[in-house]
């Protein structure tokens, strides 16, 4: 972990000196509020989230300084297709969800027309409190984007089915193919579980998409070749692949049962909880989903047990951990109350604000001072060349999509290897 | 202590129990107000779905009407999106139809937002369309959409939903007709209206707690989620939870996002879609009374002062309760302690007296032994009368009986009765005995004599007493002015070289009973009393009483008292001028008696020696200018005042008259002097009066001699009437009168007295002794009776108490009843003889 964070910190500190002087963030510890505490207004933030209860403790918070000003998350449905239109609503929000991928999208352009620049030094937004390859900025060096979480991949493991077992949790791939040899014979059908039913979130995905980046990574004329979905990249995502191929032709990971697994989120946790899986593949936000609904399971609630998130050992040195942003708040410029939004962003911004959300959703601080959440304390032994970071990489979305429908389609039997190989730069997310 | 314990605890627990009557009691009513508030907001909720169910069904009814239309008129899907354009009048509102096929696609009435010509819709994404059953037949029920966005306007939205059938070339096309409002507006409509449920919001739920209107409050995607978010329920209750919202009326409480405890209200709205509305009130805001709590403070914060209140109450009566016992436990024992030393003191003198009564009667022919039986019975018997006098005094300092009557006396007269008081112990004693005085212009004052008296008599007495034989007695008499009108202030200081007292006890030196533990001090007699009694009739009269000692060098008690002067005093006192020599080895007494002599208008010469005297009126004889009086001082240290007066009269043969002065007795010198030549006697100290009297007696008869003290010849065969119950009183009196050859008759009481006097020839009796307390009639009223005598002899005569009344007050009483003088019994057959000869000598002028 030290090594990580000495990586991180290197990075922060060649990105500090190349934008310096467009983030004039604010430095001092602490919160003081500039505007007239009794200011009445409104400020709606907009998402695809159903439930966001750790930015609403944050509204409380920011309430504490400013009691007047009502503040209000909303689920916006298809949200990425009705964001522009919700943007120019008369009710306009304040402040959306923005995602990397959205950058370079047409589709997007004129949701980066309503865009403020957060990295204006007028704003005073703390944009140092944030891990620099989080950061999204553009040729101009400009910030529109700030990231509340950060994500990774990896999977759930329940330790105390490990224990009873008296098996390891695998460090390596070799290791995880004999432990998944070895629950199957003790009777588990699918040692190896996660979402299958649709591309979002599978867990083909899952195992593939760091084996893909990690292949790319330090291969600059293959990665350029495969962010500008030149099918002659495709060749690199064999390997990524054949590990999602392997495992499910093996059975260690049994469609059929996952297919029984209806959603990406709460289906995943729920199924999970029941006890009887033990390793549960998903990203890190369905981990943030694990708290909460611990209390939901009957199962859980009868026999609880400790569990742990773990990168999934895909090579001989153990798994990977890609660092990239989840969710962005991006400001409307163009909304009522202006000044407030960007109070409550700079209130928002800071180290202990968002390390407070990152704890009370359980994922990943996207503050320079990592504190994981215990769940996530296996991710502390990833060395640094297994740390792969998309957004000083510039994965595009479009690479993203390839490698998410491909390892889908070979997972699903819908394509072989080769013929996935073979479509690169053509696959569409739809 | 234990009791007191018990009492608190007691008192505890029963404003504990008070409380807590109080409390359930307010809690119970608390209680009932909350459920009633509670009904009120279920009943106002069911109220509120009425409201918002007949609001919905208008909404519906225009959806209805348009779909009937469309299906009454075969239109295209242009066709239908032209009319309902025509026909909506809501600017927030909008209409789109979408067929119902796998693209749940068609048209807006309006263009997508920041669009002019997108008018495409496609509801594929949205799960509420997917299954189309909650959409009834046109009129029969409200088919409402839950909230989602409206990807033509941006806003969250609701839809009121009809099937209606297009007609596209030539064929029916299958199609859903959504009447699109802004859920704002919507929500706007559902507000609670009423001022005590103005923070109330309302949202409106399907099956699965998905919110179809949701309010601002309400949080997540689904009430359920909401729920399950701030609140922590067992799974099989918390179902049975969402089963009892969906599908009865009631309420319950549960926590919103900010920890707040709120009430929500639940009654099915809209049968036929299943749906649920609900409201949300944080319980705060309920219109709850806490007048029961204000009621729980105050009896609380009122039986808590109460009980503290009473506490100190308690705690300091307690207090004063063992201070009032410790008082009584120690009057107890001072009683005890007063009996056990009376028993002692009294039980010492009259062990004496009985025994010594006993030896003389065994000796009754030994006359030697005899005599010395009855001087020894005789100090036992003054010592007795002066302890039981003390006691007396000091039983009536104690319970604030001491009253004192004031009257005219001559300070002269208290001053010559304390040197005769004290002669006898003094000449005993052999002790060097001074009495100075210095300004005594005022001899006449107004005062309590006895009490003064008794004041300067204890000082001088224990002075006497605690002085070693041969030690010396200095007594200082001073007159000043007093800061009090018409008073003088008197300074009596008496200072003896006796055995002193030590700093301990000096601390408790006026406590009744405190002697010094000496083995000296235990040979003399003493009742312990007489301090106290000094000091407290000190205080009484206000004045100051000082002492300072050192063991074994001495003592001074030093006694201020300020005395109204009396109106009555002496006319002006002066002699002719003569040449008077002053004879004194006294410093003091030469400077003091050389002032008082002036005064008087004489030429004072002095002379500290009984040698230096005969040289002084060797000297004047030589010259032929004798001194006209020489008055000298009995004890010199060369030669004595006889010595001298001898030498004046056999070496200068001169007649000069020469007074004798002197602080002691004379009886032992007296017929020395006389055959000396002495002219006359002087009592120490020289006071003008004394001096005035005297000189104006030795000039106008000086060949006389001074009349003897004890001469009463002149009382023999004088008749007396004596009123006496008591035989033996009646013996002693009469027995001692006899002696100096009085004539004594009986009166057995007061009422025989009055006759006897009644029958009497005129002047048969001298005076009359009256005894007080008697039966019949008592000395008072026979005094008074007398006294109201008409035309008789009688009524003038003197009647002297002779009673055992000895109080001041007594004597007041007899006064005022007319008797003219007072003795208190035991006699002093002296004080007796000189009252007889007094009235004797007064009858004569």
């Amino acid at each position: 972990m030290k090594k990580l964070f000495n990586i991180l910190t290197s990075i922060g500190a060649v990105a500090m000196l190349v934008s310096c002087g467009n983030s004039g963030g604010d430095t001092t510890e602490g919160f003081k509020p500039t505007l007239d505490p009794e200011t009445k207004c409104s400020i709606k933030v907009i998402g695809d989230y159903s439930n966001f209860e750790a930015l609403e403790e944050e509204f409380d918070r920011f309430n504490e300084y400013y009691p007047n000003v009502d503040l209000a998350y909303e689920k916006i449905d298809g949200y990425n297709n009705n964001l522009a239109t919700v943007l120019e609503r008369e009710d306009k929000p304040n402040i959306f969800f923005s995602y990397t991928w959205m950058n370079g999208n047409d589709k997007y352009k004129s949701v980066f027309d309503h865009m403020e620049e957060l990295s204006d030094s007028n704003l005073k937004l703390n944009l140092d409190s944030i891990r620099p390859s989080l950061l999204t900025r553009d040729k101009d060096n400009k910030v529109f984007m700030v990231p509340v979480f950060s994500r990774t991949y990896g999977t759930l493991v329940n330790n105390d089915l490990f224990k009873k077992e008296g098996l390891s949790i695998p460090k390596t791939w070799n290791d995880l193919l004999s432990v998944c040899d070895s629950f199957i014979e003790k009777g588990y059908t699918s040692p190896l579980m996660g979402y299958s039913l649709k591309t979002s979130s599978s867990l083909m995905n899952t195992v593939a998409y760091p084996a893909f980046l990690a292949a790319l990574k330090d291969n600059p004329e293959a990665f350029a070749k495969a962010n500008n979905l030149e099918q002659s990249a495709g060749v690199y995502m064999r390997e990524s692949l054949e590990k999602v191929k392997q495992l499910i032709d093996s059975k260690r990971i049994n469609l059929e049962e996952c297919d029984k697994i209806s959603d990406n989120y709460t289906k995943v946790i729920m199924r999970f909880f029941e006890g009887d899986v033990p390793m549960m593949i998903c990203a890190g936000d369905t981990v943030s989903g694990t708290k909460k609904r611990e209390s939901q399971s009957e199962a859980y609630t009868k026999s609880p047990f400790t569990y742990t998130y773990h990168p999934i050992p895909l090579t001989d040195k153990g798994g990977y951990f890609v660092d990239s942003p989840s969710v962005e708040f991006s400001v409307n410029k163009n909304c009522n109350d202006l000044d407030m939004t960007n109070e409550f962003m700079r209130f928002l911004v800071t180290k202990e604000e968002l390390s407070n959300m990152a704890s009370l959703k359980r994922l990943v601080t996207p503050t320079k001072e990592m504190t994981f959440d215990p769940v996530y304390a296996p991710f502390n032994e990833v060395s640094s060349d297994h740390t792969i970071l998309p957004e000083v990489l510039g994965v595009k979305d479009g690479l993203s999509i390839q490698i998410r429908v491909a390892s889908y389609r070979v997972g699903r039997k819908q394509l072989t290897i080769d013929e996935a190989i073979e479509q690169y730069g053509s696959f569409e997310d739809k | 202590m234990m009791k007191r314990i018990w009492v608190i605890v007691a008192n505890i627990l029963i404003i504990i129990s008070m409380v807590v009557f109080v409390f359930i009691y307010s809690s119970f009513e608390a209680n009932n107000i909350q459920k009633t508030q509670i009904e009120h907001f279920e009943n106002t909720t069911v109220t509120m779905e009425r409201v918002t169910e007949n609001y919905l069904e208008g909404e519906q009814r225009i959806c209805d009407v348009w779909a009937h239309y469309i299906n009454s008129q075969d239109m295209t899907m242009d066709d239908a999106i032209s009319f309902i354009r025509v026909s909506h009048v809501l600017k927030s509102a909008s209409a789109h139809i979408i067929y119902k096929d796998d693209t749940l696609a068609g048209k807006s009435t309006k263009p997508r937002k920041g669009t002019t010509d997108d008018y495409h819709v496609s509801y594929k994404d949205f799960d509420f369309l997917k299954d189309l059953s909650w959409i009834h037949e046109i009129g029969t029920s409200i088919n409402i959409s839950r909230a989602y966005t409206d990807s033509i306007s941006g806003d969250q939205s609701i839809a009121f939903c009809n099937f209606v059938t297009l007609h596209e070339g030539g064929t029916d096309k299958e199609a859903i007709l959504l009447r699109v409002l802004p859920e704002a507006e919507l929500r706007e409509k559902c507000l609670f209206h009423l001022e005590e449920f103005k923070t109330a919001e309302l949202s409106i739920i399907d099956v699965n707690g998905n919110y179809i209107i949701k309010g601002q409050s309400f949080k997540n995607s689904s009430f359920f989620e909401f729920f399950k978010s701030y609140n922590k329920l067992e799974p099989v209750a918390q179902q049975e939870l969402f089963n009892k919202i969906i599908s009865s009326t009631g309420s319950f409480s549960m926590f919103n996002s900010k920890d707040e405890k709120c009430i929500v209200a639940y009654t099915p709205f809209d049968e036929a879609g299943g749906w649920t509305l609900i409201s949300l009130i944080p319980i705060k805001n309920l219109n709850l009374s806490t007048q029961n709590w204000l009621l729980v403070g105050v009896i609380t914060t009122g039986l808590f002062v109460l009980f503290i209140f009473d506490l100190l109450v308690m705690l300091s009566l307690n207090k004063k309760l063992k201070l009032t016992a410790k008082e009584a436990e120690s009057a107890s024992r001072a009683k005890t302690d007063f009996l056990s030393t009376m028993s002692h003191d009294i039980r010492t003198p009259m062990n004496a007296i009985i025994g010594l009564t006993t030896i003389a009667e065994k000796n009754i022919n030994d006359q030697k032994s005899v005599s010395e039986s009855l001087r020894k019975i005789n100090s036992a018997s003054n010592h007795l009368l002066t302890l039981i006098n003390d006691i007396l005094d000091i039983s009536k300092v104690e319970s604030g009986k001491l009253n004192f009557t004031p009257q005219s006396f001559s300070i002269v007269e208290t001053v010559e009765n304390l040197m005769n008081l004290s002669q006898p112990m003094i000449k005993d004693k052999n002790i060097n005995f001074s009495f100075h005085i210095s300004r005594m212009d005022k001899e006449h004052l107004y005062a309590d004599q006895l009490r003064l008296n008794q004041i300067y008599i204890n000082i001088l007495s224990n002075a006497i007493k605690y002085t070693e034989p041969g030690g010396s007695v200095t007594v200082d008499m001073k007159e000043e002015d007093s800061l009090k009108e018409g008073s003088v202030k008197l300074t009596y200081r008496v200072s003896d070289t006796g055995i002193g007292m030590s700093k301990e006890y000096m601390e408790h030196l006026y406590q009744p009973f405190s002697r010094q533990t000496d083995s000296r001090v235990n040979k003399i007699q003493g009742t312990g009393l007489g301090l106290a009694i000094t000091k407290q009739m000190v205080d009484l009269m206000k004045g100051t009483i000082e002492c300072e000692s050192e063991q074994g060098k001495g003592t001074t008690f030093t006694v201020t008292l300020d005395i109204p002067v009396s109106e009555h005093q002496r006319g002006e006192m002066k002699l002719e001028e003569m040449d008077v020599l002053l004879v004194d080895d006294d410093e003091v007494l030469l400077e003091t008696g050389s002032d008082t002599l002036k005064s008087l208008g004489l030429k004072v010469e002095e002379a500290s020696s009984g040698l230096e005297a005969l040289g002084m009126i060797k000297h004047r004889e030589s010259t032929g200018k004798n001194y006209d009086i020489v008055i000298i001082d009995l004890k010199m240290p060369d030669i004595d005042g006889i010595e001298t007066i001898r030498r004046i009269r056999e070496e200068i043969k001169t007649n000069v008259p020469i007074l004798l002065i002197s602080a002691y007795s004379y009886s032992d010198v007296e017929e020395d002097a006389k055959k000396v030549g002495v002219n006359g006697f002087l009592t120490k100290p020289l006071f003008r009066s004394t001096l005035y009297d005297k000189l104006s007696e030795i000039l106008g008869k000086q060949t006389e001699s001074d009349e003897a003290e004890n001469d009463y010849s002149d009382l023999e065969g004088s008749n007396i009437l004596i009123a006496e119950d008591n035989e033996i009183n009646w013996e002693i009196i009469s027995t001692l009168l006899s002696m100096y050859g009085i004539n004594t008759e009986r009166a057995e009481n007061g009422r025989v007295c009055v006759e006897k006097l009644k029958e009497a020839p005129e002047n048969k009796y001298l005076l009359v002794f009256m005894d007080i307390q008697m039966p019949e009639m008592n000395g008072l009223e026979a005094t008074r009776t007398i006294r109201k005598f008409e035309k008789h002899w009688a009524k003038d005569i003197p009647i002297v108490a002779m009673t055992a009344d000895a109080f001041s007050e007594n004597v007041a009483e007899c006064l005022n009843a007319g008797m003219n003088a007072h003795i208190a019994k035991p006699i002093d057959i002296k004080l007796v003889m000189k009252v007889i000869q007094k009235i004797k000598e007064e009858s004569k002028l």
